[in-house]
């Protein structure tokens, strides 16, 4: 029986490819440092906070943008927008102190977990989105 | 018919912290008093001082407005990235509860009022669901708001371990009852604690003077 249980156990692990060991990991470290750094404002669940801070969850702005994110993340955000039809303009700040891989994480995280359908993003577009970020005013 | 005792046991037990009596917190002193030959002595407790700030809709809102209600104070500045949004989120289900009713007052103090002005209080208190009555956003010299915080509500004595030096804006939300005592400190970012100060709110009320 015991054997049973590791040949499974093995099957189980050899099932995931490299890859995709790699985005679990990257997708939990995603998640905790969405806690620490996003989750205060936008809420564990991504709802936001009535009309002061603007949902993650199912949001259109989230899902016509998302190549911004990276960017967002890193110099915060100033204006008005418009998320499924209200609009909000409390100032988020930046985050300038996270690295690339760390941004990265949350952006796979979120993109993941907030859209009603799970966005995919590319490391090279990530890194694109840093070099070409100055600031997000609207 | 055991369960049924034991039930009823429980039911008893349940019952009997419906009577709790909560604290009533800070410095109390004594004062004596002669009538007719025969010496009393009253237990002085400490109260929240007089104030003067002004509220989202630049109206005056003084210790007066208050009289005869309990209210619950915090500390905040819309600008915050940290605790604040967590406060506030808590605050509203606070306000969602309450409202409608006339014994209960929320007042949420900027600690930013060079920043947070009166237009911007008007927003903010507008856009989380307040109707600027029962929940108000209060500005008014730093100084005045600072030593009411630390004076009046204690909010730099509240213990916080998730904050490491936490100081005026540590996050409590601070219960005071219609004789203007303080009778609880609960973290505001944590629903729990969130939930007893409901519970507490409802237990004041029922308390008889």
């Amino acid at each position: 029986m015991r054997n049973i249980v590791l040949v499974l156990l093995v099957l189980a692990i050899g099932a995931c490819s490299d890859t995709e060991l790699m985005s679990m990991q990257q997708l939990s470290s995603g998640a905790k440092l969405y806690e620490t750094h996003c989750g205060n404002c936008h809420q564990a669940d991504g709802s936001g906070l009535a009309m002061l801070i603007p949902p993650l969850k199912h949001s259109d702005y989230l899902q016509e943008h998302f190549y911004q994110l990276p960017c967002i993340i890193k110099k915060g955000m100033e204006g008005e927008i418009k998320v499924n039809g209200q609009s909000y303009h409390q100032k988020m700040p930046g985050n300038e102190k996270l690295t690339e891989k760390e941004i990265s994480d949350i952006c796979l995280f979120v993109l993941q977990k907030f859209p009603e359908r799970p966005i995919t993003i590319g490391s090279d577009s990530i890194e694109k989105a840093l070099k070409t970020c100055v600031s997000n005013s609207y | 018919m055991r369960n049924f005792v034991i039930l009823f046991g429980l039911f008893l037990l349940t019952s009997c912290t419906e009577n709790k009596r909560l604290p009533i917190l800070g410095e109390r002193s004594t004062e004596s008093k002669t009538v007719n030959g025969e010496t009393t002595v009253d237990t002085i407790y400490a109260t929240v001082p007089t104030f003067v700030l002004l509220n989202q809709d630049g109206d005056t809102v003084t210790d007066k407005t208050v009289e005869g209600k309990i209210y619950v104070v915090d500390f905040f500045f819309t600008s915050c990235p940290t605790i604040c949004p967590v406060m506030k989120k808590e605050m509203l289900r606070v306000y969602q509860k309450i409202k409608g009713d006339a014994s209960f007052v929320l007042l949420s103090h900027t600690i930013d009022p060079d920043f947070d002005s009166i237009p911007l209080l008007k927003d903010y208190a507008t856009r989380l669901g307040s109707d600027g009555k029962q929940w108000q956003f209060l500005t008014g010299e730093r100084e005045a708001i600072y030593e009411l915080a630390e004076k009046g509500y204690y909010a730099t004595a509240m213990p916080d371990s998730t904050e490491p030096g936490g100081y005026v804006h540590s996050g409590g939300f601070i219960l005071v009852d219609t004789q203007k005592r303080v009778r609880g400190i609960y973290n505001g970012t944590d629903a729990k604690e969130v939930d007893q100060l409901i519970e507490d709110m409802y237990v004041l009320k029922a308390e008889k003077p």
